[in-house]
């Protein structure tokens, strides 16, 4: 009797099983493939950080975390962070707040609004190198726009990119022509404000600019922690955009943390020490990235 | 009095929803003709001719192309035709290359040169000013002095005449030597082969032309251009620039077959095989992966990709598109739940298989999603420039991106080269932006509300 009820409940349970299994099958690919490109990285680069990483025979003599006390005591470390640092606040002082200016005064055209959304979404799809090569001739010392601006209005013709001081204005500046993604995101949070608020709000006469402070802004308040988030998340990691300016910069101004990571192992070829900066990285980001998706869950509820 | 107040307030009102609206319009068209400059000064400077681009302030239309023609005369020379051939080449190189070297200033788009015996016109090449330039820049005058002991040592000026094309027959050509054109630069051409290239022919007439169609040849020389910097790789000499288009259509392609692939089967089983909680932990695991950041992976990972051989080759450079992007699941997955159980309850008790499910039933439903997900990978990632730079040591690899920044770094580069590769690359993909501009602003503005 027992061993019936014990042959059937196998029998359900097989079946049971075989579906509950099939799922687990077609996923295990992806997520392998996940793990294998790219959790295992992390896990690689913190063990990497532990050794005087030797390429030939690794991964070469273990030294604990003293590539984390080296960096901490290199000024060169201190100050490619200081340098991310300035870049994110130029670029939260001078671009953070033009998409959100652009998508707000879009918000009050009518027949415009269609052609100037277009044209804001193509510096999002413009390659980096090309805005590079067009920038850099601009802000040529001898041939470029920039200084026949500054010579306009009485200014000394600069050297921008070749100029320690200048450079990472030179690298943010491109930023504030605005346009992109987030042009259009503000967009449809504006146009998602509900239009009861709008219509009571203009009878009790607030109206033009007063209703996009008064309204308009406090309702969209989410949309744009969200942006400033994402903006300092991508400021940090900034890479590509100041190594094709300046390639980490005179006198290495312009060197953030990526290319710091990159020096260290493709100019110093020390691997240990870029390893243990990208694990530091990682903690920062992953910090920033949490309070980020805290922030989403508490909006939501 | 009571409806007077009331005007009154309907008309202040209008007016501060007036004074909104002008700032708007100002302020947006001024946004607007701020980010066109720098594409309009991209495609003006691609045009322009080599010593304008170096003119200051930089003007913002290009100068009108002139069109030279050379005429020399051969009715003297007694010599063979091999050697009469000979002596029509030389000359003919050292025209082209002394004029448009001496008269840099004059925008001389294009330089002909005919050769005349008896009344007949035996001998015809023609040069645009880019080509000479590439032959002075990297080709056969790479890194000379423009001389005439230099232009003619050796054989250089026959491979430079083969490279540059010529006809020659002794019975005439097709082309007829011109009469009577304007000569605005007969004398200073005329001195100038008179003191630093003296031809073998007498000169005979110099005419020039207004020809604007010149300013946008130059295209075909740009595009010509990787292959005169990289003569060693042989299918950059095959197909110039295009390689570097190719091998980008290579990478965004796969990744968004891959993509739109990979994401729709992990969503389909997420939204329909899984309990919710153990959806919620996979879909957590799918999103970590993809908010790794590449700064901070990259080192370990090109290890890894060389000890596996994936370096230098192509499936380094599409490798990292072969797991799903977290954030395209979501967006999938938030699709696939919005299909009505119903459908896929009656296909189950019909006896489908997930496989059917998957195929005949979810996929054909979510063509939107699936558009919405091709536009995504191609916007997010055909900008990626510093994983393909890492791995890519042979030219022939380089994807767009890579290949700009290289012939950006390389000095022999002129500038308006440069503008017309960038005008090459973004033009493709300015005019799909404005043709599918709909469907990206949809794209972009659902993807933005879910994330």
């Amino acid at each position: 009797m027992k061993k019936s009820s014990q042959k059937r409940g196998v029998k359900t349970s097989s079946y049971q099983f075989r579906k509950k299994i099939t799922p687990w099958c077609i996923l295990f690919f992806p997520m392998a493939f996940t793990v294998w490109l790219k959790y295992y990285p992390i896990v690689s680069a913190f063990f990497i950080s532990l050794f005087q990483y030797d390429p030939i025979n690794p991964p070469g003599k273990f030294v604990g975390f003293g590539n984390y006390i080296e960096i901490f005591h290199m000024q060169h470390y201190w100050d490619s962070w200081k340098n991310t640092f300035i870049l994110l606040a130029l670029q939260l002082c001078m671009c953070f707040l033009i998409p959100l200016i652009q998508a707000l005064l879009l918000n009050e055209l009518v027949r415009l609004q269609k052609c100037l959304t277009t044209l804001y979404i193509l510096p999002a799809l413009i390659p980096t190198s090309v805005n590079v090569i067009i920038w850099k001739w601009i802000w040529h010392p001898d041939y470029g726009v920039a200084n026949q601006i500054v010579k306009f209005f009485g200014g000394e013709a600069q050297t921008w990119l070749s100029d320690p001081n200048l450079v990472k204005f030179c690298i943010i500046f491109p930023g504030v022509l605005g346009g992109g993604l987030t042009v259009l995101l503000y967009l449809s949070a504006i146009q998602g404000v509900s239009m009861d608020i709008m219509e009571s709000a203009s009878l009790d006469g607030c109206t033009g600019f007063g209703r996009i402070i008064h309204i308009i802004l406090p309702n969209i308040s989410f949309m744009i922690f969200i942006q400033l988030i994402m903006c300092v998340i991508t400021t940090m990691q900034m890479l590509d955009i100041p190594y094709m300016y300046a390639s980490g910069g005179p006198s290495g101004a312009s060197t953030t943390q990526g290319i710091f990571i990159y020096n260290a192992f493709h100019q110093d070829l020390n691997y240990g020490k870029g390893s243990a900066a990208s694990v530091i990285l990682l903690f920062v980001i992953a910090a920033m990235t949490m309070i980020q998706m805290r922030f989403e869950k508490s909006e939501k509820e | 009095m009571k409806t007077i107040g009331k005007k009154r307030m309907k008309k202040k009102l209008g007016r501060s929803e007036q004074r909104l609206k002008i700032v708007a319009v100002v302020v947006s068209l001024i946004f607007a003709a701020l980010m066109l400059y720098p594409m309009v000064f991209a495609v003006s400077s691609s045009m322009k001719d080599n010593s304008k681009i170096y003119e200051v302030p930089p003007k913002l239309l290009p100068n009108a192309a002139n069109s030279l023609s050379v005429v020399l005369d051969y009715s003297d020379q007694k010599g063979s035709e091999e050697q009469l051939k000979n002596q029509m080449m030389q000359d003919s190189v050292l025209t082209m290359m002394g004029l448009s070297q001496k008269m840099s200033d004059d925008s001389i788009m294009e330089i002909k040169v005919y050769g005349t015996k008896d009344g007949e016109t035996v001998y015809y090449s023609r040069a645009h000013q880019m080509k000479l330039q590439m032959e002075k820049d990297y080709g056969i005058y790479k890194g000379t002095a423009i001389k005439k002991e230099v232009l003619l040592h050796d054989e250089r000026f026959i491979r430079a005449c083969d490279s540059i094309g010529y006809e020659f027959n002794l019975n005439g050509v097709s082309k007829k030597a011109p009469e009577g054109l304007g000569s605005k630069f007969e004398k200073k051409a005329e001195k100038i082969l008179e003191e630093k290239y003296q031809t073998t022919g007498t000169l005979v007439s110099v005419g020039d032309q207004v020809k604007n169609i010149l300013n946008l040849e130059s295209f075909k020389y740009y595009l010509k251009m990787p292959a005169y910097i990289y003569p060693e790789s042989a299918a950059i000499q095959k197909f110039g620039f295009m390689t570097f288009v190719f091998n980008s259509i290579i990478v965004i392609g796969f990744a968004m077959i891959s993509q739109v692939f990979l994401c729709s089967v992990c969503a389909f089983v997420i939204s329909r095989k899984l309990s919710k909680r153990a959806g919620k932990a996979v879909l957590l695991f799918f999103l970590g992966g993809m908010m790794v950041p590449f700064a901070s992976i990259m080192l370990p990972q090109l290890i890894m990709y060389k000890q596996m051989g994936a370096y230098n080759n192509y499936f380094a450079l599409l490798l990292p598109f072969l797991y799903p992007f977290g954030f395209y699941v979501y967006l999938y997955k938030g699709f696939f739940d919005q299909i009505p159980a119903s459908y896929f309850e009656a296909a189950e008790l019909d006896g489908a298989g997930s496989f059917y499910l998957y195929s005949k039933i979810c996929m054909p439903l979510s063509k939107p999603i699936i558009s919405l997900i091709a536009l995504q990978t191609f916007i997010g990632n055909w900008n990626d420039f510093f994983w393909a730079w890492l791995v890519t040591e042979d030219q022939k690899l380089w994807t767009l991106n890579v290949a700009l920044y290289n012939i950006s770094n390389n000095v022999a580069t002129k500038q308006n080269a440069l503008m017309g590769l960038a005008v090459v690359t973004i033009m493709p993909v300015i005019l799909l932006s404005i043709l599918f501009s709909k469907q990206l602003k949809q794209s972009i503005v659902a993807s933005g509300v879910k994330g």
